[in-house]
């Protein structure tokens, strides 16, 4: 009796939800599965570094923003321009550049697909051959990072009662390399006039033996901290200080997981990059022609977890340094 | 299989050297020890694909198959485009499917080209009883001359500066190679110690001029180590797409080929060359140089690395960087071709082909498969790789096979291996 009833309100209710799923859905589908595509370099997706973090940022997205991945390794320079086509060509919300070397491939691409969003890491969109108006640079301030790792070594150095001398190991003398180094000297020499920084190249960020054979030549001039801005090289870079029982520091990841040698790392927030501009493209705010700097006001940029050594008054200190930085009464400068 | 296996040399001397034995296992069992290696080395890779990510083989196969483009010739194939559909769920097009494929068509044959060249580089010397491992270095310097005279020579109009880069390419490659032609020829340095010093040496030379305030870094970006484009003057036609399309070096190719079957076949050099790879001391006794025709075999395969990497710069990458050096390895991939194409121009075309389709069919813009895409690059290497070493063990199971002979074991007769 009541079964039968009830059987009418509830075929009724149930036709209102379903027609509310389909309404839903089909206002809400749209706008949650876009696809995202992303082009790594040839460093390819494990580098631990620089792709590895894009990638991660992807996978947030994937996981919290519900977009669709498509990733595509470059194993070669002959894949660049069939990656990026590929990202545009799958009408993907937003193609992903990762990294400078993609740069001369994106300008043509972005060139022939005038109507597809495409965003470059590292790179400023001015700086493409014909300033396509659908790129996006996403760029960082690296100096302030270096500046802040710069300013804990020298103190901790001091407090040790050793010479503040710094070495920095970068992997090819570029401009996205040299701004992590020139903001380390700037807050090093900031902190005292003693410190010295010395700087060398392994022309590689992927042959860890050539970091590690600079940065024992530094330990060897009497470095007591190596700063690694190598990427995958760096790596061998961070060994020897450990082997010579000296502080290391990492550089884009927060790299204390290698060890209680880490005195800190310089993170260079690239996955926050990804995600912050996937959000963008949701929310409908996404523009080309311009670039988005990252950098210590935005959370883009900052330090890594704190080796146990260093003392409570200088994680004061550096907090009250990033904040001098963000109001800009700091300003480390961004090339040697 | 209704091949009937090639027929065996004729019973003869022992080969005394080592380089003798060699190239007589490479001339042992004709075109069907190459396949057999090859399938077996895809089939080892299914079954790695298989039980590390749980995918199907066949359609891995099948997924290589389809990113390779080479299912373009096939119609009926294209038609159900499983990879596409795998990837592109929403991208139902036929036309899109069939460009897909085309697009990817074109970057096997680019990779072809360059390894087809890097290829001949490798199998030339080893005609002659040497092992040039040098390809790679040779590749770099006609790259390097490649970019030098294409960017910053100009206005000398297409007809004269296309091949004058390709001659100055391919010069400097002779030249480069040549150098441990004339070490090996006169002190008896051997050219697998000299040709890998040479590529270091080219590597560093390399990446010096394109380093930020190198002599060929770029006027344009100041900030990115890598050269000026290459003349407009100085470009290879492409014929066919629009996005890094199919260039004419691909013909370019295609004549070396020949070229290296016409010399080595048809001329007293060649005679020369294949008279010393044999047997040198007997073509020493026969009135042949020997150290002239090592530094020949030398420079004419270093000639066709030089000429590798003058096509792929004037062919699509138009300029070229300290990285790109650092991560460039078709030099050596050279040495799989010519290894697996028997040091013959048509096997090194098939192999070429080969190499280039799994380039680009187990990329991961092309491979849908349910594995993540950390894991999908490695397999490359991983099919990769295992070809390579199947290519290298095909010669011990030839040797086997010989040393089976020898015990006097009975020799199943060719009608057996048909049935």
């Amino acid at each position: 009796m009541n079964g039968r009833r009830l059987m009418p309100w509830a075929l009724a209710g149930l036709a209102a939800l379903a027609s509310l799923v389909v309404a839903f859905g089909a206002t809400a589908a749209p706008m949650k599965n876009e696809r995202i595509s992303l082009v790594t370099d040839v460093g390819r997706l494990n580098d631990r570094s620089f792709n590895q973090l894009a990638y991660q940022g992807l996978l947030r997205a994937e996981r919290v923003l519900g977009i669709r991945k498509q990733v595509y390794e470059s194993r070669t320079p002959a894949d660049y321009t069939p990656n990026l086509t590929a990202g545009a060509r799958t009408q993907s919300a937003l193609t992903i550049a990762v990294g400078f070397l993609l740069g001369e491939d994106l300008n043509r691409v972005a060139k022939q697909f005038p109507k597809e969003n495409f965003a470059i890491i590292d790179f400023p969109y001015e700086a493409l051959a014909d300033k396509p108006q659908n790129v996006r640079g996403l760029l960082f301030k690296s100096e302030q990072a270096g500046c802040l790792v710069g300013h804990i070594a020298v103190k901790q150095l001091i407090r040790e009662k050793k010479r503040p001398i710094l070495s920095a190991v970068g992997g090819i003398k570029l401009p996205s390399v040299d701004a992590f180094i020139a903001g380390y000297r700037f807050c090093a020499r900031r902190v005292s006039r003693r410190a010295k920084v010395l700087i060398g190249y392994s022309q590689s960020f992927t042959d860890s033996a050539k970091c590690k054979e600079v940065a024992l030549g530094h330990i060897s001039r009497g470095a007591g901290a190596v700063f690694q801005v190598a990427g995958g090289c760096g790596l061998g870079a961070l060994s020897a200080a450990k082997q010579k029982r000296k502080w290391g520091i990492g550089v884009d990841a927060d790299q204390g997981y290698l060890g209680a040698h880490m005195l800190t790392s310089a993170v260079k927030r690239v996955d926050e990059s990804v995600y912050a501009t996937i959000q963008a493209i949701q929310k409908g705010t996404f523009r080309g022609g311009m670039n988005t700097t990252f950098s210590l006001a935005n959370n883009g940029v900052g330090y890594g977890k704190l080796s146990r050594k260093v003392s409570r008054a200088l994680r004061l200190e550096v907090e009250a340094l990033k904040k001098a930085i963000i109001r800009g009464r700091v300003k480390p400068p961004a090339t040697l | 299989m209704s091949v009937t296996p090639a027929a065996q040399p004729p019973p003869q001397q022992e080969p005394t050297t080592l380089a003798a034995r060699f190239a007589l296992y490479q001339r042992a069992g004709g075109v069907i020890t190459p396949l057999l290696t090859t399938l077996l080395a895809l089939f080892i890779a299914g079954l790695v694909v298989r039980f590390t990510t749980g995918a199907s083989p066949l359609d891995t196969g099948r997924a290589i198959l389809d990113g390779s483009g080479l299912t373009w010739f096939i119609p009926e194939s294209v038609m159900d485009i499983r990879s596409v559909a795998g990837t592109y769920d929403d991208w139902p097009s036929e036309a899109e499917a069939r460009l897909n494929a085309e697009i990817n068509l074109q970057q096997t044959l680019i990779f072809t080209t360059t390894l087809i060249l890097t290829g001949l580089a490798v199998a030339f010397a080893f005609r002659c009883g040497l092992f040039n491992i040098g390809g790679q270095g040779q590749f770099f310097v006609g790259a390097i001359v490649a970019v030098a005279v294409g960017a910053e020579v100009s206005g000398v109009g297409r007809v004269l500066h296309v091949p004058l880069v390709l001659l100055c390419a391919a010069l400097a490659g002779a030249v480069w190679a040549g150098i441990a032609g004339i070490l090996r020829a006169t002190v008896g340095a051997h050219e697998v110690i000299t040709t890998i010093m040479l590529n270091w040496i080219a590597y560093w030379i390399g990446s010096y001029l394109f380093s930020l305030g190198g002599p060929l870094q770029s006027d344009r970006s100041r900030q990115v180590p890598i050269s000026n484009d290459v003349q407009e003057s100085a470009k290879l036609h492409v014929f066919w797409g629009d996005f890094q399309g199919l260039h004419v070096g691909f013909f370019i190719a295609i004549a070396a080929l020949v070229a290296f079957y016409l010399i080595l076949n048809r001329t007293t050099l060649g005679y020369g060359v294949r008279a010393v790879g044999y047997n040198p001391e007997a073509a020493r006794y026969g009135g042949i140089s020997v150290s002239r025709n090592y530094f020949l075999a030398m420079a004419i395969s270093g000639l066709f690395a030089g000429l590798a990497g003058a096509v792929d710069i004037m062919g699509w990458q138009y300029r070229y960087g300290q990285i790109d050096i650092q991560q460039s390895d078709i030099g050596f991939a050279g040495i799989a071709v010519a290894l697996l194409g028997r040091n013959t121009s048509i096997g090194i075309f098939f192999s070429a082909l080969l190499f280039g389709a799994l380039l680009t069919g187990s990329n991961t813009r092309n491979l849908a498969l349910p594995i993540e895409p950390e894991l999908a690059g490695n397999m490359t290497l991983i099919v990769q790789g295992l070809v390579v070493l199947f290519v290298a063990a095909d010669l011990v199971i030839l040797y086997l096979w010989r040393f089976r002979k020898r015990l006097g074991l009975p020799r199943r007769e060719p009608k057996a291996v048909g049935s």
